[in-house]
């Protein structure tokens, strides 16, 4: 199968070497089209904890872009409480076949560590993100370490 | 638990069930015919109060009952003499429909009557406009009618007595006139509001809170995507139906057991109750189906609220489309033409009229004769028709030239005589008249009347039952018979069928069974119009035998000269003329896949880690299966040398995926009538006028609702572009309009309802490239590329030229 092959590449690749902020893809010898990931960010608020985050891999992949879903919860002006998330690599318009999921992982891992306030699914809290930084950070780690996951790092 | 079990049922995202994240490449584009969004310049205020309107609007139709009810807009008193229309909406403004205009009367009176579907809390909104001859037409009056505040009888019935309205202005100010309407109708209760009445409870507002709403609105104005994730039934009255259970797999995904059947299935299934006069019953299959005792029709699919709202405004729009359809042609200048179309008789000629058997004949008045051949065509091999299996084509400096698909062989000269037919043909008709759409239609025609059966063929059906009973007639007969003249009967309506009743069949049948909801064509991505095979048509298990009846239907519209309500994307066009599909076929259909193919053709793959190879993996039913593109192709990789094979075959899969069975049962069906060479004269855009027709393309219409980009409305460019397409006919008109949107059909509603793949998408005229560029198009935007040209003769050569070619030009 093309697309598993693909993915089986794309999977050694991300386990394959060394320390990285992310850990433990989970997926289903069966079907390698949904994983999950544990990510680790690495600055302040969420350095506090670990994330659960869902990759949905369409059949068509990688002619069309996988889909992210946030399974813990997370204070984060570009992540609504649903999960969703807005990022540019794999938005419809820019997405290229030859993207690979590590490169998605770390442009995640990059909007997680820098909250891109003018493009913020949650309005209020892009909004204290801007105005009371204090109290953002405040907010984000209490809600961090009450719901996120421990780190495995 | 990887694999996802079909219930019997597909199901359209309901309001309560929110986008599933395990949305399948089948479950998603069934039978959902996108809404059509006006824009109302009238109404600067109106977008907040639509999302606003949405919004509440899914929350209640989860709860309170749907009921249809009629709406007659009967007449009304206004001020000045004028034409005047009434639009018809409901709260969410996206479902307005119109009456017809009154013209020149301060008194209109339209009795019209128009359906909807409410519920307790709804209210009608009547706007009477005055039709506008060059801007939007302006805004004459509203007035509301709350559902509740109209008298019902115990069961809920309308007295269906006129309700005499006061027109208001925008700001519900100064009365302006009066509108008088009827309603028709029940509405019915649900138990919970008979309770909550009995017990003088008041009802609660059910809007959301207003924090709930305002986050709603942020997210809708996202810039980037929103990536669709399962929701929490956010209302605790959303239980699962009994016997049925929710889990979590390994991953903590949602899944869902139906300990009825023993299945499970990653959609929530519904817990809204059926609409009223609804059943589900069992087949003895044991599959699950629907029987609407309203209308007395079966379904394969479970109906809820939104599908029959769908469903019911294919219905109503009906009067309306058939009136445009009535209005269609194939060739212009008048009626004469259509029939003749060789064009004028010679001099001192006439054509008359057996009148025993009504066969044409000609007379000759110079020397007094009659003869039953044509003058026109008379004295040459050529009127015969090509032999089977030959084509012929044009050089592009008009040089007709033959094409053998038997041999695969191509020659200049005609097979018919021997000789080559040269620039100018034997009766000295120029080849410019050859190459001529009429020209084609008189070929076809010819072949259709050569190969026709004498006698007539009966075919008997009922007004409520088009499509079963017609499905019945057409496939017990045998198809060489469906070439005789068609003898078409409603029960109950007796009367000699001399072409009017067929005309109208044809309306009725292909409404019908192009209807999305019978799941067997689906609107094409990119617009509303045009529809293909629905990959999930096999929900309905004898689709099959369903397509190779409207193929043998489609042969006959086209063999007896009559047009269809609808047409098929071009791609498919391009199939029934054994045309190669090509990598711009798939932008219209599928832009996604196609901007990743463009990127492998631009970019040099061996470069990066692709990781691809010849084969093609799709999802059936929640498994992922695998299609070999070639023998092997498992193990051949992409690289940079072959991934030219390897996008054409690409291509050609992904529009096959899924329909195989379905499109070769539509060219069983078809084939079975004529063979599909005949059509080989037309062009795909060709074919399309041949089956839809025509319609008068209003040009003031088209350029009151087109937008600009890097141009201003009065750049000498656009004066240009907007006064060559007065200059053409109407044939030319279309022609750009499939140029541009992919399809000569214009919107019921007008150009202000033009869809694109994203939604609503006005015709938009862009400033790119450079003067000698060939304008561009991209469909699925209704989008096209004009570059600067210097002069009025450069402009209007290159968009001729463009919207001449049929391929591979024009396109990037």
């Amino acid at each position: 199968m093309s697309i598993s092959r693909r993915l089986q590449k794309e999977l050694a690749d991300i386990q394959g070497s060394g320390a990285k902020p992310y850990s433990s893809v989970e997926y289903n010898e069966s079907n390698l089209l949904h994983w999950t990931v544990l990510l680790h960010p690495d600055k302040e608020p969420y350095s506090k904890g670990a994330f659960r985050v869902q990759i949905d891999f369409p059949a068509d992949y990688p002619f069309k872009p996988p889909k992210l879903t946030f399974l813990t919860k997370i204070y984060h002006p570009n992540i609504d409480e649903q999960g969703q998330i807005c990022l540019g690599i794999v938005h419809p318009d820019n997405w290229k076949p030859a993207t690979r999921t590590e490169q998605v992982l770390m442009a995640l891992l990059q909007l997680i560590n820098d909250p891109e306030p003018d493009h913020p699914l949650r309005a209020e809290l892009a909004e204290e993100f801007q105005k009371d930084r204090k109290k953002f950070l405040k907010n984000a780690e209490e809600f961090t370490k009450k719901h996120s996951e421990k780190r495995t790092d | 638990m990887e694999t996802k079990f079909f219930d019997g049922s597909i199901r359209r995202v309901m309001p309560d069930a929110e986008a599933s994240k395990t949305e399948s490449a089948f479950a998603s584009p069934i039978c959902r015919p996108k809404r059509m969004q006006r824009n109302d310049s009238s109404q600067p205020s109106s977008s907040m109060n639509q999302q606003n309107g949405n919004v509440s609007d899914r929350t209640q139709s989860g709860r309170s009952k749907l009921s249809k009810a009629q709406v007659t807009v009967v007449s009304g008193k206004l001020g000045k003499i004028s034409d005047y229309y009434v639009e018809v909406s409901l709260e969410n403004p996206s479902s307005s429909k119109k009456t017809g205009t009154q013209k020149k009367t301060s008194n209109p009176e339209w009795n019209e009557t128009i359906h909807v579907t409410i519920q307790e809390s709804s209210e009608i909104v009547f706007r009477v406009r005055n039709k506008g001859k060059i801007f939007d037409d302006p805004l004459v009056g509203q007035a509301k009618l709350k559902i509740s505040s109209i008298q019902r009888s115990e069961n809920g019935q309308f007295a269906g007595t006129p309700n005499t309205l006061q027109l208001f202005d925008k700001d519900g100010s100064a009365p302006l006139g009066t509108l008088v309407v009827v309603l028709k109708g029940t509405l019915e209760k649900r138990r919970s509001d008979v309770r909550r009445e009995n017990s003088q409870v008041e009802t609660t507002s059910q809007q959301p809170p207003p924090s709930q709403r305002r986050s709603a609105t942020a997210s809708g104005k996202t810039r980037d995507t929103i990536i669709p994730s399962q929701q929490a039934p956010a209302n605790p009255e959303d239980q699962l139906p009994d016997g049925w259970e929710m889990r979590f797999d390994q991953f903590g995904r949602k899944y869902y057991v139906d300990h009825t059947t023993k299945s499970t299935t990653w959609e929530r299934p519904s817990s809204t109750p059926l609409p009223s006069g609804w059943e589900m019953r069992r087949d003895p299959r044991g599959r699950v189906y629907y029987v609407d005792h309203n209308t007395r029709t079966t379904t394969w699919q479970r109906p809820t609220a939104d599908m029959l709202e769908a469903h019911e405004q294919w219905q109503s729009g009906r009067d309306q489309a058939m009136h445009q359809w009535e209005q269609r042609f194939l060739l212009q200048n008048n009626a004469n033409a259509s029939d003749d179309p060789l064009g004028p008789m010679p001099e001192g000629w006439e054509k008359r009229a057996d009148p025993g058997t009504g066969r044409t004949y000609f007379v000759n008045h110079v020397n007094r004769t009659t003869q039953w051949e044509d003058p026109r065509t008379q004295g040459g091999a050529t009127d015969q028709p090509l032999p089977e299996g030959w084509e012929m084509r044009f050089t592009e400096h008009g040089v007709p030239f033959f094409i053998d698909h038997n041999t695969k062989t191509t020659t200049y000269n005609d097979p018919r005589t021997g000789k080559p037919l040269g620039p100018l043909n034997v009766y000295g008709l120029s080849v410019a008249y050859e190459k001529s759409f009429r020209w084609k239609i008189a070929q076809f025609r010819y072949l259709c009347l050569s190969n026709g059966v004498p006698n007539h063929v009966k075919i008997t059906v009922s007004r409520g039952t088009v499509f079963e009973d017609s499905f019945q007639e057409i496939m017990r007969k045998n198809p060489v018979d469906l070439r005789r003249r068609l003898y078409i009967q409603f029960r109950g309506e007796e009367g000699l069928d001399y072409g009017g009743v067929a005309r109208e069949w044809f309306f009725l049948l292909s409404h019908e069974v192009l209807n999305p909801m019978y799941c067997l064509f689906m609107y094409a991505g990119n617009s509303n119009y045009s529809l293909q095979i629905n990959p999930a048509s096999f929900i309905n298990p004898d689709h099959l035998k369903y397509f190779e009846f409207i193929g043998r239907f489609i042969a006959m519209a086209l063999f007896h000269g009559k047009f269809i309500y609808s047409g098929f994307t071009m791609p498919f066009y391009k199939k029934m003329l054994s045309k190669k599909i090509v990598l711009k076929d798939l932008e219209s259909v599928d832009n996604e896949f196609y901007n990743s193919i463009v990127w492998i053709s631009q970019n040099n793959i061996d470069e990066c880690q692709m990781d691809l190879y010849f084969v093609a993996d799709y999802e059936l039913l929640g498994e992922l299966k695998t299609h070999e593109l070639k023998p092997g192709g498992t193990d051949i990789p992409v690289t940079e040398a072959n991934k030219e094979e390897y996008i054409e075959l690409l291509v050609e899969w992904r529009f096959n995926r899924g329909v195989e069975q379905q499109t070769k049962a539509f060219f069983k069906g078809f084939t079975s009538v004529f063979p599909l060479e005949w059509l080989q004269y037309f062009d795909e855009r060709e074919l399309e006028l041949l089956l839809c027709g025509m319609q008068d393309i209003d040009v003031d219409d088209w350029q009151r609702h087109t937008v600009y980009r890097h141009y201003a409305p009065q750049s000498k460019q656009v004066t240009w572009f907007w006064e060559w397409v007065r200059s053409l006919d109407q044939e030319k008109r279309a022609r750009l309009l499939q140029f541009v949107t992919g399809t000569c059909r214009v919107p019921v509603g007008g150009f202000s309802e033009l869809i694109g793949s994203t939604g609503p998408q006005l015709f938009c005229i862009e400033r790119v490239g450079k003067e000698n560029w060939l304008p561009r198009s991209h469909t699925c935007f209704n989008r096209l590329d004009l570059p600067p040209y210097r002069s009025y003769q450069q402009l209007a050569e290159k968009l001729s030229l463009a919207i001449e070619m049929t391929e591979g030009f024009g396109n990037e």
